[in-house]
């Protein structure tokens, strides 16, 4: 196959002999806006060849088969494949059941199209085959995106170099390969329009008026007459760095000086991107064991250095390692956005008003808490609706915690603000009620009867009651079996 | 400590008089200017707190528990031990104008290893908001159950830290009554059995009132010391409102 960037690249040097340096760069069409700066006349007195100097070839890559499974899960394998295409293109967009990359620019390091397709091919087919989508893909290169997708879309897996080839190209397709509404479809048959070049031969303006100015304009993309914006495939950010230590080290304090400046280098990397994070894994890497990990978990994303380094160290002092440390390897499991502290204007009298305090701090201690004490150290609770004494408070793991929790009604009797984990029998001898000291009934009784649904209904008489000491106890009797009483709870 | 009776600040008026031409500017007279700065510091103890004319206390919400506390209030941060030799004497119930003020600020309460389990509904009939509540769970080790009161108490949010712990030595006490200084926050310590010597810089007892165990709503708070009172005091009052005493 004779090398493209010949053939079309030496017109392009006649007519701009000042720009050859230039020439050689790949330029994708997004670069286009570049031309207006391009201070010779020449440029503007023969666009489509000036246009050909800059053109670029994309390879479009569509899976028909895609069409059948739900979106978010073809943006999923979409995003898969973007990344194996990363292979050849720096440039990959995506499109409905499609992918675009720009391959000019890698034509030469490849050595030509034919083993950038088999390349490709050899990438795509396997994980196609994974996901159990077939084995093959219909493609197709022309200097346009649309175009390209257009081509690759009829099925002929063609390959166009020369614009100017391209609308001759295209033509010949069949008006199906057009993404269009039922109706514009009826409409084009109708018309007696079968292949595209019957709608080329058609007025511009009548097209607009029938059809729409995006027909048209989707049209004339094809062709590389008009811009191409496309959304092009970013890959998520990694990090993960490693350190390997020169000696053995027990004493993991002796660690932090080196996470310290792996810290560094990963706080200088998330400045860099304006990312963020809210999760890592901190493995220490033994001789001989099994490897052990701390995953570090953020409530709000952080990059800051002296925070994560102090999670670190709370986190070490509940740790022992099994054996000698002889290596640190620090993971990014979750990037985030980075958010700036202060950006309202008006904090200081927001902070005045109270209820807007900067949670940040708050954040931070709890970070602390759960990294020395565990997750489920730090509870929260909440008010339930509910009749039965046990059951109307929730305790929940402040991790757990939803950010808007429902406001439930309470009973109006007095409630006491300690409920013992089970209640606790009480013991009546004679008339008297006892729990270590005898018991005198003050007001009461609340009647509790729920349950009787479930079977293990819940029959109580609520007293509230005050011992010889003075303790002021919520007491209840069983209304069923032995008419037992019991303590419940204290009104501290 | 400096003791400053009333006849001291007497003869201000007339230095007031005498410096206006010269010490005087927008900010108010040197008088005010002095009691501002005699104010401004909690350690400085004037003779005419117990008469009730300081008022850099938080007000209790208890009138005749006001009377007997210097600064007319419990003090703006430090330790405050609470002692009951039982449960359900009112130690909580005593505290809930304070919890009231700390949600009112938004700020939250820590509760540090509670003996029991907190009763949602209680607390909302008590007007306080539960989600401003952060409970470190009941089990929890004595080590890091001050390990947590010590870091919540550097935390700004954190208004109020609650703890029982019973047994703590002189230095650990030290130790948190410093770290709540310095975190200005206020700390309360509830216990079983009162310790001589404690350096806290509240020690009160709660216990039932003498008048009788049928009373539900009454009960006897004794300040055994505070900063600034001379010797013990005590008063009996109503801990409830008129609703909820039966």
């Amino acid at each position: 196959m004779e090398d493209p960037d010949n053939s079309a690249q030496k017109p392009a040097a006649t007519a701009g002999s000042r720009k050859s340096g230039v020439l050689k760069l790949p330029l994708a069409n997004r670069c286009e806006p570049d031309k207006q700066h391009c201070p010779n006349g020449e440029s503007n007195k023969n666009p489509t060849k000036s246009r050909s100097i800059r053109q670029s070839l994309w390879y479009a890559l569509y899976f028909p088969q895609l069409s059948e499974l739900s979106e978010s899960q073809q943006t999923q394998i979409l995003t898969e494949l973007a990344g194996l295409a990363e292979n050849v293109s720096a440039t990959v967009s995506f499109h409905s059941q499609a992918l675009v990359c720009e391959i000019r620019s890698s034509l030469r390091y490849f050595g030509g199209i034919d083993n950038i397709h088999s390349k490709l091919q050899s990438l795509i087919v396997p994980a196609l085959q994974t996901r159990s989508l077939g084995d093959s893909f219909l493609y197709a290169a022309s200097p346009t995106v649309s175009g390209s997708l257009l081509l690759a879309r009829s099925g002929h897996n063609a390959l166009v170099y020369q614009k100017e080839n391209l609308r001759s190209a295209l033509g010949k397709l069949s008006v199906d390969v057009l993404d269009l509404q039922k109706e514009q479809r009826r409409r084009l048959h109708s018309m007696g329009v079968r292949k595209i070049r019957d709608i080329w031969r058609l007025p511009t303006e009548g097209l607009h008026k029938r059809f729409g100015s995006n027909f048209v304009n989707s049209l004339s993309k094809a062709v590389g007459k008009s811009p191409e914006p496309t959304r092009n495939y970013i890959p998520s950010p990694e990090f993960s760095a490693s350190y390997d230590l020169p000696y053995e080290v027990e004493n993991l304090h002796y660690l932090l000086p080196i996470i310290d400046e792996i810290l560094i280098k990963l706080r200088d990397f998330l400045i860099q991107r304006d990312l963020s994070t809210s999760r890592l894994r901190l493995s220490m890497i033994h001789e001989k064991r099994s490897r052990t990990e701390i995953d570090i978990g953020l409530r709000q994303a952080t990059r800051h250095r002296d925070h994560l380094l102090l999670l670190i160290e709370t986190h070490f002092a509940q740790l022992t390692v099994p054996a000698p440390v002889v290596g640190l390897k620090l993971e990014v499991k979750q990037f985030d956005a980075f958010l700036s502290d202060s950006e309202a204007l008006v904090t200081e009298e927001q902070i005045e008003h109270g209820s807007k305090i900067n949670s940040k701090n708050l954040d931070q201690f709890i970070e602390q808490l759960h990294a020395r004490l565990g997750d489920d150290a730090l509870k929260s609770i909440n008010t339930v609706a509910e009749h039965c004494p046990e059951y109307a408070t929730q305790q929940l793991n402040y991790k757990d915690k939803k950010a808007e929790m429902s406001v439930a009604g309470v009973a109006n009797n007095p409630r006491p603000f300690w409920l013992l984990d089970a209640p606790i029998q009480l013991t009546l001898k004679g008339s008297k009620l006892y729990h270590r000291e005898a018991i005198i009934l003050i007001s009461g009784p609340e009647r509790i009867e729920t349950y009787w649904w479930s079977g293990q209904d819940i029959l109580r008489d609520y007293y509230i009651a005050r011992d010889r000491n003075g303790s002021r106890l919520w007491v209840f009797r069983e209304r069923r079996g032995k008419r037992n009483w019991f303590l419940h709870g204290y009104f501290s | 400590m400096a003791i400053l009776r009333d006849s001291v600040t007497q003869p201000e008026a007339n230095i007031g008089k005498a410096f206006n031409d010269i010490a005087c500017n927008s900010r108010g007279t040197p008088r005010t200017r002095v009691n501002k700065l005699l104010h401004s510091n909690p350690n400085l103890w004037r003779g005419c707190d117990m008469a009730g004319q300081g008022f850099h206390g938080v007000a209790t919400g208890y009138r005749e528990l006001d009377d007997i506390l210097p600064g007319r209030g419990w003090p703006r941060s430090g330790l405050v031990e609470v002692i009951a030799r039982h449960s359900g004497m009112g130690e909580l119930q005593l505290l809930i104008p304070l919890m009231q003020s700390v949600i009112k600020q938004g700020k939250w309460i820590l509760w540090v290893a509670p003996p029991y389990l907190l009763n949602a509904p209680a607390l909302t009939q008590a007007g306080i908001d539960v989600d401003q509540i952060l409970i470190v769970k009941q089990d929890t080790p004595c080590k890091d159950a001050l390990w947590s009161m010590e870091k919540a108490m550097q935390t700004e949010n954190c208004g109020l830290v609650l703890a029982w712990q019973n047994w703590l030595p002189g230095k650990v006490l030290r130790r948190l009554q410093l770290a709540a200084e310095a975190g200005d926050t206020l700390a309360i310590l509830f216990k079983r059995n009162d310790s001589k010597y404690s350096p806290s810089s509240l020690r009160l007892q709660i216990k039932a009132s003498a008048t009788g165990n049928r009373d539900f709503s009454r009960a006897e708070v004794t300040v055994i010391k505070a900063r600034g009172n001379f010797r013990p005091l005590s008063a009996q009052f109503s801990l409830y409102p008129e609703s909820l005493s039966a």
